[in-house]
């Protein structure tokens, strides 16, 4: 069963077109990596997911709802991390989180769980404007776990952290849908990183998507198309080359 | 969620912003002035007022037509500010708050620091009117009831124009824009307050109030009775229009 | 080539705009003072232009001192926002030539501000005092003296924010000055030497008073010293960065 799925959705500014006829499928209890380079539509398929931006054409349902009649209710069931850092600079972390706590009327032992889950408990009591970019994208992480959300949006969210951060974050988001029995639309522009989290991935490029289903699909897909596959890493830029070689769809110089 | 708990998110937001300390500045340097300059109180120059209600109208007059809205355009920056400075709006629109509520909050959060400050210059009042007392040889202290009357007044006149800036601020997203249109529509009020229709121009309120009531203790210098028509609706119409514009516009070009 | 440069970092920010809007909100004044209250000025004795320079001024140079603020503090957050000033510092460019540069945009316009309103005031006086002889020579003299003793302000407050990182503080402490010095009396010859006070001096009063060489003098020397002060502050910053 599908729990968010989009019909044509398009994003254009001006002539620009950001996102271009997306039809994505995402399954309900799976971790779905959100793959393409920096500029591809990725943040901003997400953000029309949150009512962040306002689809130009097309539809989408999250749990069934749709958007912008149930924009409320898709909230109350969405936890994200968009476009971090976002956060008030003169709060310290545990009191931003605590803002958000109050917002979804969750008991106060919540923002405790979520600081534990990210690993900030020690920095709690320091202001967030002085956070490192890691630690900033962990108050992010914790801001959109902490209602234990049925449905996780997050963009990037290993942007910014150390090797071992962006391990043991992973690690997390890939045992989500076991621990809180959720679902996680996650994106990256490395293959090799969604390769390690997701069950099933899309790619976008210059807002089209070139590709859905699970990995195995992607490797016979690439072999048949006679993209390399013994580095995973290389198919993916080899269909991101041939895509812009046909001109990606939308005006490349 | 509920609106009260609501502004008190707000208020936990505004934390550690030293807008208190913004906020008494002016107030102290506003009646130190006024403490020295005490004794002039009793050159009345043929005009027929009680050297106490001078110095009380006098102190205050600075305040109503500079300093409170000032204070009001210095707070509604901050305000947005906190918002947009970290993106913090963004994380607010992608949980279900309702904007209009959120709007609101943000704005009661506005006429509560208003509020502080009133308190803050009702007490400065009386400490500078007990020192000017002390060195005047002359008792300066004016009825608590007939103060706190004319100060409630006066904030009230206040709220109409703390939502023409509120608007202001949501609707300009550049801040030294929003601060430069605020300040510059200050200026005016002077002038505005001798024209027959000073009724459509908010910034001119408190400072219309101030003036009726030293019309009250001195007869001939401005008129003695508010004229609540029409400027009542009016003054109702700006505020709800204002707060109307705000609430749809707030978070809009967030969500474009 | 700092100005030119400098010029070019103000792009998109509004600078202009806001002083050219600044200057037709002030211009303003006068004319609807004219429109809505004739009676009140042409019966008065005396030159047309000095009334309308009395009747006006007052508030034409409080909104020419809160533009510069505004400037002053634009010019200097587009610095210190996003680390432009950083970039600067590790190119070899002096820092005082880029303070100068600042300087110089900030007078212009305020030039071009004040030429706008003493047009305007002309104008005015044309229109309205059927006995009014246009002399260019008076309208350049006081545009010259007013445009002289506003500089001390503008320079006072790009002192204050290439200062203060923040520009919520140079701007609080600006509107704060602002505001302290407009309640103090204005006939005090003391007074009437300080920024944020000065401009609300006119020409006339000061021919009157014979004081107009004296403010200029004064005014001049505050404004180039406020400028040594800034300079030498910003060399003393560097040390203990």
């Amino acid at each position: 069963m599908n729990i968010i799925e989009t019909q044509n959705l398009t994003k254009s500014y001006g002539d620009f077109t950001a996102v271009s006829h997306l039809n994505l499928h995402i399954r309900k209890g799976s971790v779905y990596g959100f793959l393409g380079p920096n500029g591809a539509g990725k943040s901003t398929t997400m953000k029309m997911f949150l009512g962040l931006t306002h689809p130009t054409e097309g539809t989408f349902s999250i749990d069934g709802k749709t958007y912008p009649s149930d924009r409320m209710d898709i909230l109350k069931e969405v936890g994200s991390f968009i476009e971090a850092p976002a956060f008030y600079g003169n709060l310290t972390g545990e009191e931003n989180l605590d803002i958000i706590r109050k917002i979804l009327g969750l008991p106060k032992s919540s923002v405790k769980d979520a600081l534990e889950l990210v690993g900030l408990t020690q920095f709690r009591k320091r202001l967030a404007k002085k956070y490192s970019l890691g630690m900033k994208q962990r108050l992010g992480l914790a801001g959109a776990l902490i209602a234990r959300p049925p449905i996780l949006i997050l963009d990037e969210p290993t942007n910014g952290l150390d090797p071992v951060g962006i391990h043991e974050i992973r690690t997390l988001i890939k045992s989500l849908p076991r621990q809180f029995d959720c679902t996680v639309l996650v994106s990256s522009h490395l293959l090799s990183e969604v390769e390690l989290m997701a069950d099933d991935i899309g790619i976008l490029n210059h807002g089209r998507l070139l590709f859905e289903g699970t990995m195995e699909d992607l490797k016979s897909n690439a072999c048949a198309a006679g993209f390399p596959t013994d580095n995973l890493e290389d198919t993916f830029l080899a269909m991101i080359d041939e895509d812009n070689r046909k001109g990606g769809g939308t005006k490349c110089p | 969620m509920k609106f009260f708990s609501l502004v008190g998110v707000e208020l936990n937001k505004i934390r550690r912003s030293k807008i208190l300390l913004i906020l008494f500045a002016p107030v102290i340097l506003m009646w130190i002035p006024c403490v020295i300059n005490a004794g002039m109180n009793f050159d009345l120059r043929e005009i027929p007022i009680t050297p106490q209600n001078n110095f009380f109208i006098q102190g205050f007059m600075g305040m109503v037509w500079f300093m409170i809205p000032a204070s009001l355009i210095i707070c509604t920056v901050l305000l947005t500010q906190t918002e947009r400075s970290n993106k913090g709006i963004l994380k607010m629109l992608s949980l279900p708050v309702d904007t209009t509520k959120l709007c609101l909050a943000k704005f009661t959060v506005l006429i509560l620091l208003s509020l502080i400050q009133m308190a803050m210059t009702v007490g400065t009042y009386y400490i500078s009117a007990a020192i000017a007392s002390q060195l005047q040889d002359y008792n300066f202290i004016l009825e608590p009831l007939y103060v706190c009357r004319n100060v409630l007044g006066i904030y009230a006149g206040a709220i109409p124009m703390a939502a023409v800036f509120w608007m202001i601020s949501i609707l300009i997203h550049t801040p030294i824009f929003s601060v430069g249109i605020g300040l510059a529509s200050i200026v005016p009020s002077v002038f505005m307050i001798n024209t027959k229709i000073w009724f459509v121009y908010p910034m001119s309120y408190p400072f219309y109030l101030l003036m009726v009531e030293y019309g009250k203790a001195a007869e001939g210098v401005y008129e003695t009775q508010v004229a609540w028509l029409p400027w009542l609706p009016v003054a109702v119409g700006i505020t709800v229009i204002a707060l109307m514009v705000s609430c749809i516009r707030f978070g809009a070009a967030e969500r474009r | 080539m700092s100005l030119s440069l400098e010029m070019r970092k103000l792009k998109r920010t509004g600078y202009f705009f806001a002083f050219l809007a600044g200057g037709l909100l002030a211009s303003a004044f006068p004319l609807v003072n004219m429109l809505v209250r004739p009676e009140n000025f042409v019966s008065l004795p005396g030159d047309p232009f000095t009334i309308l320079v009395d009747a006006n001024w007052q508030m034409m140079a409080m909104l020419n001192i809160l533009i510069s603020i505004c400037g002053a503090c634009m010019m200097y957050h587009t610095e210190y926002a996003d680390n432009g000033m950083q970039k600067m510092e590790v190119l070899p460019v002096r820092p005082s030539s880029l303070f100068w540069g600042k300087f110089a945009i900030g007078s212009l316009v305020l030039a071009v501000m004040i030429l706008m309103e003493t047009s305007v005031l002309s104008g005015c006086a044309v229109h309205w005092f059927p006995a009014y002889q246009f002399d260019f020579l008076q309208v350049a003299k006081s545009a010259g003296f007013q445009w002289m003793v506003t500089l001390p302000t503008v320079m006072l407050m790009l002192v204050l924010s290439s200062a203060c990182r923040n520009m919520w503080v140079s701007l609080g402490i600006g509107v704060i000055l602002v505001f302290t010095l407009s309640i103090l009396p204005q006939d005090n010859l003391i007074l009437s030497f300080f920024p944020f006070s000065s401009p609300y001096q006119t020409f006339s009063t000061a021919v009157e008073k014979g004081r107009q060489f004296l403010l200029l003098g004064v005014c001049a020397v505050e404004t180039i010293g406020l400028g040594l002060v800034a300079l030498l502050y910003q060399r003393v910053r560097r040390w203990y960065q």
